[in-house]
């Protein structure tokens, strides 16, 4: 939700409803393809409170795989939640990896003050908006062309 | 791009075999078709089929359609779902029990409906016959859809509309095809035979797109949930009928493509032979490939997608209350 929230706040409303989205596209085909076979052996996949799954690496540090730094900001944020929510909830401080293994790319991510407020206002505004009775307005993005809710949306 | 649908002709057993299926003909043959690249599977053949090989179909989510003698629709296997969403059945349900906004709903499937009837009969006109008078009642019923009050009212509008539009039939489509009446079940003559299997292809094809979501397909907005079929494939398919089957039909007819002794008269009805169901099929799968510009979505879109982004339009209707876009055509 996180990243959604960050990537269009419309595609946050449809996801946080259920709102289907057509599963065949090749775009989260690829996605689950690249999550499932980069870094197979140096990290593991946990399920926090039934709420959160991330990977963490060997080192302790948490990991996220993309396919692609495009979107580069929405990742990061997603990233920095889990490492929130890890410190806030559980109290365990850790530091994150954000990882794009087409490119052979890595960088590291440190929850620092300015990044909680950010997070912290992540949340507040991913509220905000999955509780409005309709979709925030239609609003033509960059990257609608690569959407899944693109059909939906536009209709 | 949607995937193409498969349709099987032959007698003999269909199989699961690991994990792709197989066809094993009564003369002896042997096919494999990927079910990686099916989106819909009809069986117009006699058939033996096991549950290991509705499991794949399962696990590929795709619907089989099945028919029986001389072709007529059986009925539909459809895939345990594979979206399932509580809220959208929930928001369908209430849509349907609110007058005013299942009135809302069905008027723009009627109003596409009529459009694209008029959209027929205009392109004929002068061409065929002089249609001038059915353009302009056409164009009246459609405009007086959005003053009906009531369902009932909605429907007779819809009616008038169908008749009048049927009566163009038989100047449209050449000698000797005549369609004095719309007759089904069974059809009368070539023409009604025609248009029941197209339309019946039409409906499945709605079937599947409505499968892909998660909306209910026995709850329809036009016609009652008391009917035998799904009724949301029935509201969906009046869309797309005049669109998809009867503009082939009068183009297969009219090019002399499909010909009389492609038909079979039985005892008491009249039906397409199997040459001639797979003139109609072939043509059919082909033009549902066919591509067209779409303007809101900004690219092309098959004739097949056009189906399923009406029923994404519903569903988002149903759930957002954002305007509902019934495929009336624009090309």
């Amino acid at each position: 939700m996180v990243q959604y929230y960050h990537v269009c706040k419309r595609e946050l409303w449809f996801m946080s409803r259920g709102i289907d989205i057509d599963r065949e596209t090749t775009n989260i085909q690829r996605g689950t393809h690249i999550d499932d076979t980069s870094y197979q052996n140096a990290r593991k996949s946990f399920m926090i409170d039934n709420r959160i799954q991330l990977d963490v690496l060997d080192s302790g540090d948490v990991m996220e795989v993309k396919v692609s730094s495009t979107l580069e900001k929405p990742a990061r944020m997603q990233l920095l939640f889990y490492l929130w929510y890890l410190r806030e909830i559980h109290g365990v401080e850790r530091d994150g990896v954000l990882a794009y293994p087409t490119e052979r790319k890595r960088e590291s991510i440190t929850l620092d003050n300015s990044a909680t407020d950010q997070v912290e206002s992540t949340v507040g505004g991913i509220l905000d908006v999955v509780s409005r009775d309709q979709p925030p307005e239609l609003e033509k993005k960059p990257y609608c062309d690569s959407c899944l809710y693109q059909d939906l949306c536009w209709m | 791009m949607p995937k193409p649908n498969h349709h099987i002709f032959a007698d003999g057993e269909l199989s699961r075999n690991e994990g792709t299926l197989r066809i094993d003909t009564l003369e002896g043959k042997t096919e494999y078709l990927p079910i990686e690249s099916v989106d819909s599977l009809y069986l117009h053949g006699q058939l033996d089929f096991n549950t290991r090989a509705l499991g794949l179909l399962n696990e590929h989510n795709v619907p089989l359609h099945v028919f029986g003698w001389k072709d007529y629709y059986r009925g539909t296997y459809l895939p345990k779902r594979g979206q399932v969403s509580g809220n959208t059945v929930v928001e369908q349900v209430r849509a349907y029990d609110d007058p005013a906004r299942r009135l809302r709903i069905g008027q723009s499937i009627i109003e596409a409906s009529i459009h694209n009837m008029r959209g027929n009969i205009r392109y004929y006109d002068g061409r065929r016959g002089k249609f001038s008078n059915t353009v302009t009642k056409l164009e009246e019923l459609k405009q007086s859809v959005s003053t009906t009050t009531d369902i009932n009212e909605l429907r007779s509008v819809e009616g008038n509309a169908r008749k009048k539009y049927y009566e163009c039939f038989d100047q449209i489509l050449r000698d000797p095809f005549t369609l004095t009446r719309r007759e089904y079940n069974p059809p009368t003559n070539e023409a009604n035979a025609g248009i029941s299997f197209l339309n019946g292809m039409v409906y499945t094809t709605c079937v599947s797109a409505i499968r892909k979501t998660a909306l209910d397909p026995t709850i329809g907005f036009v016609h009652e949930p008391g009917e035998r079929r799904f009724t949301l494939s029935l509201d969906i398919a009046d869309i797309f009928k005049p669109i998809l089957a009867d503009r082939l039909l009068f183009r297969l007819v009219n090019r002399q493509q499909l010909s009389i002794n492609d038909f079979e008269d039985e005892l008491n009805g009249c039906l397409l032979n199997e040459n001639g169901r797979m003139i109609v099929l072939e043509e059919f799968e082909e033009m549902l490939d066919e591509t067209i510009d779409h303007p809101r979505l900004n690219r092309k879109v098959s004739f097949k997608t056009l189906v399923q982004t009406d029923v994404y339009s519903l569903k988002k209707h149903i759930l957002t209350d954002e305007p509902y876009h019934a495929t009336a055509r624009w090309w």
